[in-house]
């Protein structure tokens, strides 16, 4: 089911000073896909989930899910959310501690007054589902971190709803089981047909999960797309320093050559994507990642993004060096293979592919 | 759950009530002529108070018997609690039981089987000695300071114990391994490493007990009394309850020197208690203490464990049992056991006064439980859900009381009640308990409503459940181990209460605890024993039913709230 979501406004007021959680959001979120709203802590992310599923009521603007309007200002219309028939996963998983894990997912078929046998059935049938089988009789409390998440879940699934939310369901699990729940759950969702609207302030987390991204700043939406959009071609500096780590180097643009264009920076030209078509003589801002500046064998290949600078705070990983080159006063964040052969303080090459940097409109109005 | 803005003022507008009320009338009535005469100020009644020749010694008594008591109780604990959580005595269950046993014996009747064993005319104890080695006069006189110490100090061993023992099994080991590898002994790592770092515990522990002695009322006037050893509350007593004229007003004034102190001791206590978490240390990776091998030392040192617990929990009930069914008091022999009846039970429960008291004190138990839960529940409520600053004022106001003594608090009490309707009626007494024991039965709420993390309220509404529906699945389910445990701890310091109700009672609205401490008086062991035990049958009932709860409580983990 798809959600709109028109005008929606939602102020806090914390000693006396007014706090905007939400400023005039608009958004659709499209059906059966995995949406996710991504931002730094205190963006408004959770005030919105909120919002949709009826624990916070907005104080202007229109919620609609699917055909049936679930909040109006205007037409004084506020459905509570457990007429909303919707499904969530807290991030406290919220299992209830007295009862069993059967109990727990039961719960909103009891509520709805079905049969006996059938409330079995279904619970049963959702259990397997996210591989708690026979778990039925183990008391909440005892289950590990991730057998909770499966059973908040779970619970959230039983009653079968068009929409499924969650609030940073992998944010109270350890790293390593972090990232194993992650794939499960993309693969929970992907075999379902439901839409899920998922909360999180972990880029890895929005990538690896959505089919789109929305990334909030400040109780806006700043931009929304999919993950690969998102990551090789933001529309503003926030996304591209957000979502991944990225150096940004502020010029001016001389030359426009096709897709791409020349810009003059604090280490000189450089040439690179020039999407937005930003034309020569404006301000612009160069985004090139760490994974994309490689090391250069000599100066001498034509001379198209190569510089020369001097390794420093150079540490080994495991998986990759990271250090940072010194090309002038600017220092630049690099992500460099782990069987280079190099050492700190080398004074080494790199070069940059003018497909893999791009140019950003300065200061976007973000 | 709503929340209603109106709430936490009305609340504070209550428990401000009941607690500084008293206080208030204390102070006032410290500066007046006499019970509800408030026009005239006069500083007459400090003058009487403080120029007493006798005041001087009651000041010394009640410093040594404090203190005494103090310290005596701080080491047993230390001992306990060491022996518990860093050796491997046999049979650990006896510390828990040592933690929870105070609950079913009143004060009042410990200390009167400590006074049938070694009172010096007819103590049991003192004759099985003079007879075992031909003594002339008995050997031991609990009538006196050293007495006094000895039983308060057992009384309050538990709660020395119950803030020791958490301080110590928390202690990081390695603080211990490192002096060992230093190359210290274990008696020199005890006193140069582990005792120094438990300092704020040991500090805390003494100074509660020393608050607690202050306040104690059964041990200086079941075991001081008689042997006309007087201190702060013992005085105030004589104040209000012997010769010719109480004299109300002077009693609040010494008053006003039990309270000051108490209160300032509570103050460094929290101030202690909230610095001791900077002392010790919990490592949070295998955790895990090393526990000592007792070897060749392991039973003499059980003995001693035993010895403590059969003298804190068998010993009394043993001998106010025998006491009641003997028709005087007598060393135990086959002429003994041919004289047992049940002659003076049923001599109690024919005591009209007895049956009243009886009858009060069930009233008070049940009907001031309830209400005193209601209220607690209210306070829970705002303290923990509320959380304004309006919130910190309750949760302030609602924990003063338990730095006010019993028997002050009571003075206060009687200032105020002499002028309402309420004054001899069980209502004042009832009013008086829910004041005073307020804290005992917000406490274990509190943690029940902490336990409740608004996410499983709003889950429950999400899985399309009606805020009706959430109540009654979530919410009250997750609160009744907490109104249970609460309530039963209220009935039980109500069944027994003893400071607040000498000066509050009057004929018609006798308790238990007040027509033990008369039948004492008069020398009445047998129906005293035999009232007692059916006081520790009433309340240990009790007991058991809380602790049944609070286990199946203690199951339920809080849900984390990251």
């Amino acid at each position: 089911m798809e959600i709109r979501i028109n005008g929606l406004e939602r102020d806090y007021y914390s000693e006396g000073k007014r706090i905007r959680a939400l400023n005039h959001v608009n958004l659709t979120i499209p059906a059966n896909q995995i949406f996710t709203l991504l931002g730094p802590s205190g963006c408004g992310k959770t005030t919105l989930l909120r919002c949709i599923v009826g624990l916070e009521t907005p104080d202007a603007g229109e919620i609609a899910i699917g055909d049936e309007i679930v909040f109006s200002k205007g037409r004084n219309i506020f459905v509570p959310p457990e007429k909303r028939g919707l499904g969530m996963v807290f991030q406290t998983y919220a299992i209830w501690p007295h009862m069993n894990v059967f109990d727990n997912v039961a719960y909103p078929l009891q509520n709805r007054k079905l049969p006996r046998d059938e409330i079995r059935q279904r619970v049963a049938r959702v259990l397997h589902f996210v591989q708690l089988d026979g778990f039925d009789n183990r008391p909440a409390t005892k289950l590990s971190g991730g057998q909770q998440q499966r059973v908040a879940l779970a619970r959230a699934l039983v009653a079968e709803p068009k929409v499924i939310l969650f609030d940073e369901p992998l944010s109270n699990l350890d790293a390593k089981l972090r990232e194993e729940t992650r794939k499960e759950l993309r693969s929970f969702l992907t075999e379902l047909k439901i839409t899920a609207v998922y909360v999180t302030h972990d880029r890895i987390e929005a990538l690896a999960l959505s089919d789109q991204i929305a990334v909030m700043r400040a109780g806006q939406i700043i931009e929304i797309g999919d993950p690969k959009k998102i990551y090789f071609n933001p529309d503003h500096q926030f996304v591209a320093d957000f979502i991944g780590r990225a150096n940004l180097l502020e010029g001016k643009v001389t030359r426009r050559d096709g897709r791409h264009a020349v810009i003059d920076c604090a280490i000189g030209s450089i040439i690179g994507l020039n999407r937005r078509e930003i034309p020569p003589g404006h301000e612009a801002m160069l985004c090139v990642r760490p994974e994309f500046i490689k090391i250069a064998a000599t100066d001498a290949a034509g001379g198209r993004n190569i510089f020369r600078g001097k390794l420093e705070n150079l540490v080994f990983i495991g998986e990759a060096y990271e250090g940072e080159i010194r090309i002038g006063d600017t220092l630049l964040t690099i992500t460099i293979e782990p069987t280079a052969d190099i050492v700190a303080n080398d004074e080494i090459y790199i070069s940059f592919d003018p497909d893999h940097c791009f140019l950003l409109p300065a200061q976007a109005s973000a | 759950m709503m929340k209603k803005p109106t709430l936490t003022p009305i609340l504070i507008l209550l428990v401000g009530f009941l607690t500084v009320c008293p206080v208030v009338m204390l102070v006032v009535g410290s500066f007046s002529q006499g019970l509800g005469t408030f026009d005239g100020f006069t500083i007459d009644k400090y003058v009487a108070a403080y120029t007493d020749p006798e005041f001087a010694d009651i000041l010394a008594n009640t410093v040594i018997f404090t203190v005494g008591a103090a310290v005596l109780a701080t080491v047993l604990a230390l001992f306990l609690a060491y022996m518990n959580t860093r050796t491997n005595i046999p049979f650990k269950f006896l510390f828990r039981i040592i933690s929870i046993i105070p609950m079913m014996i009143p004060h009042i009747l410990f200390s009167v089987s400590w006074v049938l064993l070694l009172n010096p005319s007819n103590g049991i104890l003192n004759r099985m000695f003079m007879d075992l080695f031909g003594l002339r006069n008995a050997p031991f006189d609990i009538y006196s300071l050293p007495g006094m110490i000895l039983v308060e100090a057992l009384l309050d061993l538990p709660i020395a114990y119950l803030i020791i023992a958490p301080s110590m099994s928390a202690f990081d080991v390695s603080l211990e391994e490192s002096s060992k590898v230093c190359g210290a002994s274990n008696l020199r790592t005890l006193m140069r490493v582990t005792l120094p770092v438990l300092r704020p515990a040991i500090l805390a522990s003494g100074i509660l007990v020393v608050v607690r002695s202050l306040a104690s009322f059964a041990v200086p006037s079941v075991i001081g009394m008689p042997g006309r050893i007087y201190v702060l509350a013992t005085h105030i007593y004589r104040i209000i309850s012997t010769g010719f004229a109480a004299d109300y007003g002077k009693a609040a004034a010494v008053g006003m020197s039990a309270l000051a102190a108490s209160v300032t001791l509570i103050y460094i206590y929290r101030f202690l208690t909230a610095e001791s978490g900077k002392f010790v240390t919990i490592s949070s990776r295998g955790f895990k203490p090393a526990v000592i091998d007792l070897k060749g030392s392991t039973y003499p040192l059980f003995t001693v464990v035993g010895l403590i617990c059969f003298v804190l929990i068998v010993l009394p009930v043993l001998v106010l049992f025998y006491t009641s069914m003997t028709p005087y008091v007598m060393v135990p022999s086959t002429r003994a056991l041919s004289m047992m009846s049940w002659k003076n039970w049923v001599a109690v429960l024919q005591d009209p006064i007895s049956r009243l008291s009886l009858k009060n004190s069930l009233i008070l138990g049940l009907g001031g439980a309830t209400l005193g839960i209601v209220l607690s529940i209210f306070v829970a409520y705002v303290i923990v859900k509320v959380r304004t600053r309006a919130a910190g004022i309750l949760e302030s106001l609602s924990f003063l009381s338990f730095s006010f003594p019993g028997i002050v608090i009571g003075v206060g009490f009687m200032w105020f009640f002499v002028r309402t309707p309420l004054y001899a009626t069980l209502w004042a007494l009832l009013i008086g308990y829910v004041a005073t024991y307020l804290p005992y039965g917000i406490r274990p709420l509190s943690s029940a409503f902490v336990q409740i993390h608004r996410h499983l309220e709003e889950s429950s509404r999400v899985c399309g459940a009606s805020p009706f529906y959430t109540l009654r699945r979530i919410v009250i389910p997750l609160l009744i181990p907490g109104i249970i445990s609460g309530w039963i701890l209220m009935a039980t310091m109500f069944v027994r209460e003893l400071t607040l109700s000498v000066v509050l009672s009057r004929p018609g609205t006798e308790v238990l605890a007040v027509q033990i401490l008369r039948f004492a008086e008069d020398g009445l062991w047998g129906k005293l024993s035999a009232l007692g035990i059916m006081m520790i049958i009433i309340s240990s009932s009790l007991v058991v039913a809380a602790s049944l709860i609070g286990r199946k409580m203690t199951k339920m983990e809080i849900v984390d709230s990251a």
